[in-house]
């Protein structure tokens, strides 16, 4: 049997479109590491970060079409389950001196850290899902805000576990840029290739028809439930690669400003392709560097341009009203990379 | 090998089907007329188990009842759904996939594929196209397609004719036909009388939800007049 049979020709093209995306990503992080100040690399950093809540985002939400403001308090669930298992036990005596069940008297390896915290981060999408799949449009957006808003309160105020407003300090820094480059470069192929197997395509036809797919035979509360939990651990790896670089966490990036910002980008690059998650989160992530420069006031040509604090907030608004209004399937649209060459190619 | 029972069909708490029995042999053409609001969509949204209904659904043996779709598609009853409802953002190749949700055997998938491929050629060009791109016709033989793309032992056809110009409707109901000559067993819903009766052999005619009458072909062609009061369409 022919390999050809078991690998369809959207998954070879899906492959041949990762592929690209991947270059673009490496030479994005190349020319960085050669050239780039250190502030420079930690932006990159962030930025890759970015990509990995918003390829998670894209997973769920860019397959099954309904709109998942939860994806931050799963990240930051990845990256406070991490940060608790893997800091020393000297710092956690200091830090969470009051911490239940043991907490603060163990400390693990980073991998088994990141496992657990995966692991964690995926068994509690998988309860939550549970739920959220069962309902369509603007019911599950509204629980998805609800759980938010949850887990949220319980970062700021059990703060003999989570400290709360204040950091949660001495994590080790084991990632570096080149570890991000990895994971990003992995998860580029996995959203790509769930997009391309028939789950991916079986919760394509749900979004465009939940009705007509279960008259198939799909069963769309079981691909969306895949999906919340495939995209999940994508969360839960972006939180990890945050705390485990930073070295420090607390609640306050895991809440909405985080869960604007990475919408923004999926809406603007465009939810239903992987391409689009990529562009977006390159293009605000880069974007918005300009327009913190902006807003401090600097002298552009001779012309000393005033202070204008919020300036980015503002910015990020207009991207997703211009981007809904005229073209509401953002900058791809349908369109994977891999297919734009080829139609060039034509 | 299809047979219903005193079935009453339900959308919600109304009933649209009042008690109807109906009967499917292996490798016939058994077309359910009537005009619209008849019952026939919910009759056949009832055996993929769309809808929910009382009374007894029995296919080669196995009692439907508490079925799921899934598992009905899995015994060989497929539905090609009323106004085609193809998936208008995946490609013309992913329609045909989702066809074949429920099966596992991917080498007899794709070769499944290339089949309808070389039997549509239209089909072919256009793969990697969005579906909604295509014309209603193109759409619709997608629809039969990837309805048979789950192998089933029953199509259920829910009016293939409606919307298309009538060249176009000769090539589905060619397509149908020639379906018939390969033994497929079918059960049809139409308006358009005087075609579907060329290609049944068996008919049922509903109104309002009621069986009116049924027969074979030339019992429900001599009916004509009442037929063509009834659906509005003439049948000369």
């Amino acid at each position: 049997m022919s390999l050809s049979a078991y690998i369809s020709r959207d998954q070879r093209s899906g492959l041949v479109g990762s592929l690209l995306l991947s270059c673009l990503l490496i030479a994005v992080g190349l020319l960085v590491v050669y050239f780039g100040q250190r502030y420079q690399l930690r932006i990159v950093y962030a930025a890759y970060v970015n990509l990995l809540v918003v390829l998670g985002l894209q997973v769920f939400m860019g397959n099954a079409n309904i709109t998942n403001l939860s994806h931050s308090a799963f990240m930051g669930i990845g990256a406070y389950v991490a940060a608790i298992c893997v800091t020393p036990v000297k710092i956690k005596a200091i830090s969470l001196p009051q911490a239940p069940w043991g907490l603060n008297a163990f400390a693990l390896d980073p991998w088994v850290s990141a496992f657990i915290a995966i692991a964690i981060t995926a068994l509690l999408a998988w309860l939550v899902g549970l739920i959220i799949t069962r309902l369509s449009g603007i019911g599950a957006t509204i629980v998805s805000l609800a759980l938010l808003v949850i887990v949220h309160s319980i970062f700021l105020h059990r703060t003999d576990i989570f400290k709360g407003k204040q950091a949660f300090f001495g994590i080790p820094q084991v990632f570096d840029i080149n570890s991000i480059l990895i994971i990003s470069v992995c998860a580029i192929f996995v959203a790509r290739a769930f997009r391309e197997s028939h789950w991916g395509i079986q919760l394509r036809a749900s979004a465009d028809d939940e009705v007509g797919a279960r008259s198939m035979g799909v069963n769309v509360y079981r691909v969306r439930l895949i999906a919340w939990v495939l995209g999940s651990v994508f969360l839960a790896v972006a939180g990890i690669s945050y705390a485990y670089f930073l070295g420090t966490i607390s609640a306050r990036p895991f809440y909405f400003t985080h869960v604007f910002l990475t919408v923004a980008m999926l809406i603007l690059g465009g939810m239903r392709t992987v391409t689009g998650a990529v562009l977006g989160t390159l293009l605000i992530s880069f974007g918005l560097e300009g327009v913190r420069y902006l807003e401090t006031g600097p002298e552009l040509l001779g012309i000393k341009l005033p202070e204008l604090l919020g300036l980015s907030g503002i910015m990020l608004g207009v991207v997703i009203v211009v981007t809904m209004a005229f073209r509401s399937s953002g900058i791809t649209g349908n369109t994977e990379i891999e297919q734009l060459f080829n139609r060039w190619r034509r | 090998m299809l047979e219903l029972h005193n079935v009453r069909v339900y959308h919600g708490p109304i009933e649209a089907v009042h008690g109807l029995s109906v009967s499917v042999s292996e490798g016939q053409c058994v077309v359910l007329l009537g005009p619209n609001g008849a019952g026939k969509t919910s009759t056949l949204s009832a055996i993929a188990g769309v809808a929910s209904s009382r009374g007894q659904i029995t296919f080669n043996g196995h009692d439907l009842e508490g079925l799921s779709i899934e598992e009905r598609q899995r015994l060989g009853i497929a539905l090609a759904p009323e106004g085609r409802r193809i998936f208008s953002n995946l490609s013309v190749r992913e329609n045909l996939l989702i066809g074949a949700a429920t099966r596992t055997d991917r080498p007899g998938v794709a070769s499944d594929i290339d089949y309808w491929f070389s039997t549509f050629p239209v089909l072919h060009e256009r793969s990697d196209q969005a579906a909604g791109t295509l014309s209603g016709g193109e759409q619709q033989m997608l629809t039969i397609a990837r309805a048979l793309m789950s192998k089933p032992r029953i199509l259920l056809l829910d009016e293939p004719s409606l919307g298309l110009a009538p060249l176009i409707c000769k090539q589905i109901f060619a397509l149908i036909d020639s379906l018939k000559a390969q033994g497929m067993t079918i059960l049809l819903v139409e308006q358009n009388v005087r075609d579907a009766l060329q290609l049944a052999d068996y008919g049922y005619m509903l109104n309002s939800g009621n069986l009116m009458s049924e027969g074979d072909r030339e019992t429900l062609s001599r009916q004509g007049a009442s037929m063509s009061t009834l659906t509005g369409i003439n049948h000369t």
